[in-house]
């Protein structure tokens, strides 16, 4: 057991949650530092939401310890952990004003009614939302009652806010909005964030820290351009951004290069950081807005036929069907005239070797025989 | 053509559907109740001529009064009594696992599937002068004590709630299967300990359960007749009880009626008040 480190809000050791015979979490282990905005990104199912509510005290672990601001709160009452928890569906109380809802921590603290004025009040103008203090909650818009929830979390300026997919009921576009505007608090107020979602780019917009979970297991944590652009599981790298991947086996290694022979062909690839021997399985990754159309026949191509160019908006998209029927993406900037432009042709989607990463096969798959 | 036979029935019947589905119970109800009703109407007014003189009566009778306020006492007591004992069932089937909840439900239900006579004797051998519950009282303090629970108030609000909880567990268990548990959880995680959570969210979140429970209650109680009668003392005579008095003991038939038609007019008050409360829970919730 690790000593209760100052600089942590959140320290869990070996926190595992079983559900009869179902483990929800395996020993889970996992530090958040004080001002830290950590997202705990994943499937369904695979534990993130277990784990926030962990950490607020809706259930208790099965073994582990959690150590909340230096003290551990394993068996504490969530009411004593001294937390914020923002909801999907807002959980404001319907029978209070705006006003009422944001000033019930408040009035839990036992704060002087003068007090608790000037600080809704205060709250209210940091969201803009002044002018709905008196209305009840179903009487705002979807974005609004978010706001209304978030503000009623830091108007008692918790040391930690939970997160449970806050964002999950609003449309694109708010959501866009909102993921801003958390960050925006989160920057004004230095407050720990703890941030449940299983959006990718809502994980990458707004983190410090992503936890990828999986399973019940935390796949990969790190910086949201560490996630992304070094993945160290297949999981990873197609769980964050379009990967393509293509599996083989490892041939060569000399110098920092090693060769995957694949059935489209020897590839060399950068070595990875764990020690590889030929015989290894492994897989290549590279991502789509890596790869170019080119004519050369480069050792880091394949060949193929575009099958279908769709647009995105700023970037065009391009299927290629290579020769053992896998598909390769690729993607390029968008320029006029580009899309469904070459549909049929025959090219190469080539990459520079820097681009390319070596991960391990995926768990539970079978050898092909021979 | 599909669409104009769907509004103008399911029953394939046609325009009469109505009519046709309709007539069986509206004889019935007219035989039964408007027809006796109408009769118990006029009897209050005609006494050789029209006149409102019974009314007159009972609103200058002593008597009436007397037993009108007892009634309005007895009926909320036992409602209260109801809520204060029927909230904490409620909350706690609220609590449980469906599965659980209604087997637990079904042994709320219980005392409907018994005769309101067989619960009635059945209480006075649990809590009469030699009932169970006196026996071991005596047992214990060496028999220096023995309540007087049977045949006066206590005796009829104990049988009136017997009565009562299910409309009111049921009411206020609705108001809380409605309430959203994550509130609960918003409560918790400020900061809020149970007390707290209770005055402030769940309580004021399942008014409209309680306000439902104790309209209903009022307007069952309010006409209870057997309940008094068998577990009542001498001054605990209710409306309902002055009614039958006046029929069979004084055969004042005009006094009758007309106390029975202002117990009707009383109950009806009520029960449009239940109306509005709910129509105003249904507007409101949206």
């Amino acid at each position: 057991m690790n000593a209760p480190s100052a600089s942590a809000m959140v320290q869990l050791q070996g926190v595992t949650k079983r559900y009869g015979e179902f483990e929800a979490l395996h020993s889970i282990d996992l530090s958040i530092a004080k001002g830290e905005f950590v997202t705990l990104l994943g499937p369904s199912g695979s534990g993130k939401s277990t784990l926030l509510n962990l950490i607020a005290g809706m259930i208790a672990p099965s073994s582990g310890r959690i150590i909340i601001d230096g003290r551990d709160a394993t068996t504490l009452p969530t009411n004593r952990r001294g937390l914020g928890m923002v909801f999907q569906n807002y959980a404001l109380m319907p029978h209070m004003t705006v006003f009422e809802n944001i000033a019930f921590p408040l009035q839990v603290r036992g704060l002087p009614k003068d007090e608790i004025r000037r600080k809704v009040t205060g709250v209210l103008d940091l969201i803009q939302l002044g002018h709905v203090a008196g209305r009840k909650p179903r009487e705002l818009s979807g974005g609004q009652q978010q706001r209304v929830s978030l503000a009623r979390c830091i108007v008692y300026n918790p040391a930690l806010i939970l997160m449970d997919e806050p964002l999950g009921a609003l449309d694109k576009k708010l959501r866009e909005q909102m993921q801003l505007e958390i960050k925006r608090l989160h920057a004004e107020l230095g407050i720990t964030m703890l941030y449940v979602t299983h959006d990718q780019d809502e994980a990458l917009t707004m983190s410090d820290r992503i936890v990828l979970m999986n399973g019940g297991r935390i796949e990969q944590q790190g910086q949201p351009d560490t996630l992304y652009f070094k993945p160290e599981t297949v999981f990873s790298a197609e769980f964050i951004g379009s990967s393509n991947l293509i599996p083989g086996e490892i041939a060569a290694g000399e110098g920092g290069t090693v060769t995957l022979k694949t059935a489209l062909g020897a590839f060399p690839v950068p070595a990875p950081d764990r020690p590889v021997r030929p015989g290894d399985r492994g897989v290549l990754l590279v991502r789509p807005e890596n790869m170019m159309l080119t004519d050369r026949a480069d050792p880091t191509s394949v060949a193929g036929r575009i099958e279908d160019s769709i647009l995105l908006g700023g970037v065009v998209r391009h299927f290629v069907r290579c020769a053992d029927g896998s598909m390769v993406i690729v993607q390029e900037l968008n320029q006029p005239g580009r899309a469904g432009a070459r549909r049929d042709e025959t090219v190469r989607a080539g990459w520079t070797m820097d681009h390319a990463r070596l991960l391990p096969p995926p768990p539970n798959t079978s050898l092909p025989a021979g | 053509m599909t669409s104009s036979s769907t509004a103008s029935g399911a029953s394939g019947l046609g325009p009469w559907s109505a009519i046709v589905l309709l007539a069986p119970l509206t004889v019935l109800m007219f035989a039964i109740l408007l027809y006796p009703l109408g009769l118990t109407l006029w009897t209050s007014l005609y006494d050789g001529q029209l006149s409102l003189r019974a009314y007159a009566e009972l609103a200058s009778s002593t008597l009436f009064l007397k037993v009108l306020r007892n009634t309005f006492e007895i009926a909320i007591t036992g409602t209260l009594v109801s809520l204060v004992f029927g909230y904490p069932v409620a909350m706690h089937l609220a609590a449980q696992p469906p599965r659980r909840r209604t087997a637990c439900l079904v042994m709320v239900m219980l005392p409907f599937w018994t005769s309101i006579l067989v619960k009635s004797f059945a209480l006075v051998a649990v809590f009469g002068n030699q009932g169970l519950v006196n026996q071991l009282l005596g047992f214990l303090s060496g028999g220096q004590i023995n309540l007087p629970m049977m045949f006066n108030r206590v005796g009829v609000v104990l049988g009136m709630i017997n009565f009562l909880l299910p409309f009111m567990i049921l009411s206020i268990l609705g108001s809380l299967l409605a309430l959203d548990r994550r509130l609960i959880l918003a409560a918790e995680t400020m900061g809020a300990g149970p007390l707290r959570i209770f005055w402030k969210v769940i309580l004021p979140l399942s008014m409209p359960g309680v306000v439902a429970g104790v309209l209903i209650n009022v307007t069952l109680s309010i006409g209870m007749y057997i309940t008094p009668a068998l577990l009542g003392g001498r001054q605990d005579m209710m409306v309902a009880n002055l009614v039958d008095f006046y029929t069979r003991q004084t055969l004042d038939w005009t006094a009758a009626s007309a106390t029975a038609v202002a117990l009707l007019a009383i109950s009806g008050l009520l029960v449009a008040m239940l109306g509005r409360v709910r129509g105003g829970l249904s507007g409101g919730a949206a």
